[in-house]
């Protein structure tokens, strides 16, 4: 029994290169978000109305969790910080449509996201102090907390991407079991917990995380 | 020493990995714990002061979700146990 992502096919039928159903689903919403975001913004206004509004109020939203932590930087950060909080949550919303699984409940996807904050958060660091001035950070206060300080650092993207993770496949395998007991209508307030008010907060939480990381490193 | 038939230790094994997944999640009541803490303090918290609420709760899940960890591990390793055998 294997409840994982399940090989779909092979990309130019090389065995190195599998394409899974998480795979083909997180595709799937890159698009949805992509058409979604060209349609939210088609006309744009001084004064804002119908679906504009939509687009300020998210934008706003995501503005408004950045700024308090890197003061006045908020703008710079915000196109990446925006997609990291649209993709987690649209992926883990998309899992609520029957027969599609969520791709954050692959470890694959969830550490791809991780290792790229990963790497922001060492060209910020090295940004703000230099190269050599930022790898000097690691030994500080004393040189023995070396080895210490920089497996902190790397079990930063291992916390941050099993974290999603498992919250997303623990409540997964809840409802399969639950699916198996009852069928009919006991599901559904679990879905809106699991899928909908933990897919929303583990989102936001995936974002904030990734803001605080960066705002440590800048510190 | 006695030879087991190759059946016999594979159910073993396997009885084995499933306890040991139950086990694992004894180390869900150290981040429930501390989680519940970390919210009675920040009602605490909102009570004397209202007005800083939004970071109060920022402060708070950010606290939440670091001493969360540990309990997301043993879910992991759960799982692996479960379904890695």
């Amino acid at each position: 029994m294997n409840p994982g992502p399940q090989i779909q096919f092979y990309l130019f039928g090389k065995e190195y290169l599998p394409i899974t159903d998480t795979l083909l689903v997180g595709w799937l919403s890159v698009v949805i978000i992509l058409i979604l975001a060209k349609y939210l913004t088609l006309s744009l206004s001084i004064r804002p109305e119908g679906k504009q509004n939509v687009a300020e109020m998210i934008v706003e939203l995501i503005y408004k969790q950045i700024e308090p932590m890197l003061p006045g930087e908020g703008w710079r950060f915000l196109p990446f910080i925006a997609t990291i909080f649209i993709y987690v949550g649209f992926s883990n919303l998309i899992g609520l449509v029957p027969g599609l699984t969520s791709p954050t409940g692959d470890l694959n996807t969830t550490l791809g996201l991780a290792l790229v904050v990963f790497v922001v958060v060492q060209y910020e660091g090295m940004r703000e102090y230099g190269v050599w001035g930022y790898i000097k950070g690691f030994a500080e206060p004393v040189i023995f907390l070396l080895p210490i300080n920089v497996i902190g650092e790397l079990a930063k993207p291992i916390s941050h991407s099993f974290r999603l993770f498992g919250n997303i496949v623990g409540g997964g395998i809840i409802i399969t079991l639950i699916y198996q007991a009852a069928p009919a209508l006991i599901p559904v307030p679990l879905h809106a917990w699991f899928d909908f008010f933990v897919g929303m907060i583990q989102a936001l939480i995936f974002g904030m995380v990734a803001i605080a990381y960066i705002s440590v490193a800048k510190s | 020493m006695i030879e087991f038939s190759p059946e016999v230790a594979e159910t073993v094994i396997t009885t084995a990995s499933y306890i040991a997944a139950g086990a694992a999640l004894i180390a869900g009541v150290g981040p429930g714990i501390g989680m519940g803490f970390a919210a009675g303090k920040a009602t605490t918290a909102v009570r004397r002061q209202p007005q800083a609420r939004g970071s109060i709760i920022t402060t708070m899940l950010l606290g939440q979700v670091i001493s969360g960890s540990t309990g997301i591990y043993s879910l992991v390793i759960a799982i692996f146990l479960i379904f890695g055998v």
